[in-house]
């Protein structure tokens, strides 16, 4: 294959990769390391490497979009960076010191269990508004967004310890595996925090660039950033996050919710074939 | 510009990403571009055939000298390295200019938690490489 096919094809999973991850606040990660390892042969550390790119990439480039719309709740998001930003930099101080398969086998079976409460969800358009009241009251935990009707939707957070405390896994996750766990992320605001789904989302899209971005600095030093692999990657998961933010803005929050759950079970089921030494 | 509104940290933090996705996308575009152009003379296009097993793990040039070097010279995988920074920097650059709208806005609690993760996160970039615990 010439270089010249190499960069068009992945150029155009990237595309894909950032639409997909702009809509479910996962990053393009799902997409871009099995298609890096399994179609295109490349050595699965340049695949994680290029995979930290993309999730640094759709995040900011769909965030910028999210941000000035006011779909991400920038509170939240802060708030929550506390504890991803020292769950990765823990995960990352062990991860010589676990097996690594044995970790992906059982958080790829969390996230299957995960599918539970979100499938439960199915249907819900906007979650009940509980009271803002304690912990959230006293960080600003609460926003509006606006619908594409025209209608502006106001929420409260709930549970924000357990939140957090979703996070702090999340992080870890990241540090331990080199992952962005938006799929933990998502899953804490929509399931403890009770956000809006597309709050869930845009929020989780948001925190990943600065989690992936705390870990890019040991693979960039290891050389694991490598040019030829990364500069088609980056380049098509801004235009699919320009893409996929366009997307989410004209969908209501059960068809996100949708989208969702398909992501998140293939993530799943990767995490658990990972484990069984295929590499995706 | 009202720095009390609290729709202004919305509009600043969202041209921050804006401007720091588009030159990054900018960068990197110019890299590819003279890496194609590249390919068509003679002298490189074997090299640049992809094989997986011809790009093997690690072997270009990390170090910031080599990339300033390789930037004087416009080298193609130096400009699309200095993209790939720049994207880097932009969600870090997101964190540190919150820690300002924050004080801006007169949210205390908010600058210090926004503050602490400006402290991980340059912690986690700049020092972990370095440190032998994170790198076993």
């Amino acid at each position: 294959m010439i270089v010249i096919e190499f960069l068009i094809i992945l150029l155009l999973i990237s595309i894909f990769a950032g639409v997909f991850g702009s809509i479910v606040g996962l990053g393009g990660g799902v997409v871009i390391i099995p298609a890096l390892t399994l179609l295109l042969g490349v050595n699965v550390h340049f695949a994680i490497g290029a995979s930290i790119v993309s999730i640094i990439g759709t995040s900011s480039g769909a965030a910028s979009v999210y941000v000035k719309d006011k779909m991400t709740n920038l509170r939240v998001g802060m708030f929550l960076e506390l504890a991803t930003t020292s769950g990765a930099i823990a995960g990352a101080a062990f991860a010589a010191y676990v097996n690594s398969s044995a970790l992906e086998l059982i958080f790829g079976s969390i996230l299957l269990v995960t599918l539970i409460p979100t499938v439960m969800k199915i249907g819900e358009d906007i979650p009940k508004n509980p009271e803002l009241k304690g912990l959230s009251k006293r960080l600003a935990l609460t926003g509006s967004y606006p619908e594409p009707d025209g209608s502006v939707v106001s929420y409260n957070a709930t549970r924000p310890k357990t939140g957090l405390f979703g996070m702090v896994i999340a992080g870890m996750l990241s540090g331990l595996l080199g992952i962005g766990s938006g799929a933990f992320k998502v899953v804490s605001m929509d399931v403890a925090m009770k956000l809006p789904m597309k709050v869930s989302t845009t929020t989780s899209n948001f925190m990943i660039g600065v989690t992936a971005a705390a870990s890019a600095g040991i693979y960039f030093a290891r050389g694991d950033v490598n040019p030829l692999i990364v500069a088609p990657v980056a380049l098509g998961i801004l235009i699919g996050a320009a893409l996929g933010a366009r997307v989410l803005k004209r969908s209501r929050n059960p068809t996100i919710r949708k989208i969702f759950i398909v992501v998140l079970a293939v993530a799943a089921i990767e995490m658990i074939l990972s484990a069984e030494g295929i590499a995706v | 510009m009202n720095l009390k509104d609290p729709e202004t940290m919305n509009e600043v933090v969202g041209n921050v990403l804006r401007f720091g996705v588009l030159t990054s996308a900018a960068v990197i575009l110019i890299g590819t571009v003279l890496l194609v152009a590249a390919s068509g003379s003679s002298g490189i296009s074997s090299s640049l055939t992809y094989n997986p097993n011809q790009i093997p793990h690690g072997t270009f040039d990390v170090s910031l000298s080599g990339l300033a070097n390789g930037l004087v010279g416009f080298q193609p995988y130096s400009l699309i390295e200095l993209g790939v920074i720049i994207l880097l920097a932009t969600p870090v650059s997101r964190v540190l200019i919150s820690v300002f709208l924050f004080a801006a806005e007169g949210d205390r609690l908010y600058v210090y938690i926004t503050a602490v993760v400006l402290a991980l996160l340059l912690f986690s970039i700049l020092a972990t490489p370095f440190i032998s615990v994170f790198n076993a």
